[in-house]
């Protein structure tokens, strides 16, 4: 798996978005940072949490000039009903029907042959920034996952459970 | 003229369908009782007559092995089904509360089954909603469908306790009966030897009417076939070990 440091692979994916089908190239995302969750497949109890989790928290997402994308290995029309039975969503949902980008990041379960939940936040120069992953059956947190990616966007010491509005570290400690 | 209603069958009503279904629970007791008690008896009686002249020694040593045959038979069923209803009913509560604590889970291997069986994961996906509504509807379904236990199939240890030991009785009575009309021992166990392989062809053809089979006398003839073998066998495994119970002297 990808960890911090590491320059992730570029990519050039089907995706569904706002209801239609597209395609998205990592590198032709302009924000300053990329937020990637990958997640086992659509029309599931646990995925929807944080499917619609990232939606809710867009805003703030864009707000900390974060992109979001999510990726299964569904096809692109199981995302299109998947975002509609999930009332709409508005940031792109990417098909690696082959599992090719899931493997090349480190997170796909060859046994039951899905991507596991992992969420990557990368630089735009796809450095990536932050990395984690939870066992199949365990949804993760998107406000934690906001919550880094407005510390990064800080570029100061936060310390731990920091959160916007709460205080940084002394400027002069180092990392 | 042919009238639209001469098409039409009369639709099964599911409530009358489970009811039968439980019935039918009861199937496996009630054949093997009778089958078991009327290749017991016949075999009591095969073995005696050979031994004991004394015609009413012969019936009563056969009842006394019926009255033993059923209660031990009785005994067995009821500690078997209290056994499996015990295992079975810790089983169900358990995947009771864990469905109850960690409902996405269920809600998981609910929809992996039922796109197995056929559904679309969007359609599964729209029914395990529904189901989910209501926390005894989707519990139960997932007993069923994912553990593939179902509550309503639970044995009765008792109701199957009882069955058996009337089947058993039953099925004594037949062998025995010619031994209460006929005096001659030779005639009577003929007779009960010929009542014994009726019944058996009955019981099994019983059966096959239970499971709708086309050819119900086939499963007679198979009833017929396996329980005698098994009782020639064990006739035979009898006069093969009974040099080892001669005692020397």
């Amino acid at each position: 798996m990808l960890g911090p440091g590491d320059t992730a692979a570029d990519f050039e994916l089907p995706a569904a978005i706002n209801g239609r089908p597209s395609t998205i190239r990592l590198r032709d995302l302009r924000t300053d940072l990329v937020a990637i969750f990958f997640y086992p497949r659509d029309f599931s109890f646990i995925c929807p949490t944080e499917v619609t989790g990232f939606n809710h928290d867009l805003k703030a997402f864009a707000d900390a000039r974060c992109s979001v994308l999510g990726i299964s290995g569904d096809s692109v029309e199981s995302h299109i009903k998947w975002a509609e039975e999930l009332g709409g969503i508005d940031y792109p949902l990417l098909s690696d029907a082959d599992g090719k980008v899931a493997r090349a990041y480190g997170v796909f379960d060859e046994k039951e042959k899905v991507p596991l939940r992992a969420t990557f936040v990368m630089r735009k120069d796809r450095v990536v920034v932050h990395a984690i992953a939870c066992p199949l059956n365990v949804g993760r947190s998107v406000s934690d996952t906001l919550r880094v990616v407005q510390a990064i966007g800080t570029g100061r010491m936060c310390p731990a459970e920091w959160k916007p509005g709460i205080e940084f570290g002394p400027r002069d400690q180092k990392y | 003229m042919i009238s639209p209603r001469d098409h039409t069958t009369t639709p099964i009503d599911p409530a009358e369908k489970r009811k039968l279904f439980e019935r039918l629970s009861n199937v496996r007791e009630i054949v093997f009782g009778v089958q078991d008690g009327v290749l017991t008896t016949a075999g009591v009686l095969c073995g005696l007559s050979g031994a004991v002249s004394d015609h009413k020694q012969v019936v009563l040593a056969a009842l006394a092995s019926t009255a033993a045959g059923a209660l031990s038979m009785g005994a067995g069923a009821y500690l078997g089904a209290h056994a499996e209803t015990e295992i079975l009913g810790a089983e169900l509560e358990q995947a009771r509360r864990e469905a109850q604590a960690h409902p996405y889970v269920i809600q998981e291997s609910l929809l992996d089954q039922l796109s197995k069986e056929g559904l679309s994961r969007d359609s599964a996906y729209r029914v395990v909603k529904l189901l989910s509504t209501s926390q005894n509807a989707l519990i139960n379904t997932a007993e069923e469908k994912v553990y593939g236990l179902a509550s309503g199939l639970l044995a009765t240890p008792i109701i199957d306790g009882i069955v058996m030991g009337i089947a058993f009785v039953v099925g004594a009575l037949v062998p025995l009966l010619p031994y209460f009309f006929i005096e001659n021992g030779r005639q009577g166990l003929m007779a009960a030897l010929g009542a014994t392989a009726i019944v058996l062809f009955i019981v099994g053809y019983f059966e096959g009417w239970l499971a709708h089979r086309a050819q119900r006398w086939r499963s007679g003839i198979r009833f017929l076939v396996i329980a005698m073998s098994a009782a020639a066998a064990g006739y035979l495994i009898g006069l093969a070990i009974s040099p080892l119970g001669t005692v020397a002297g």
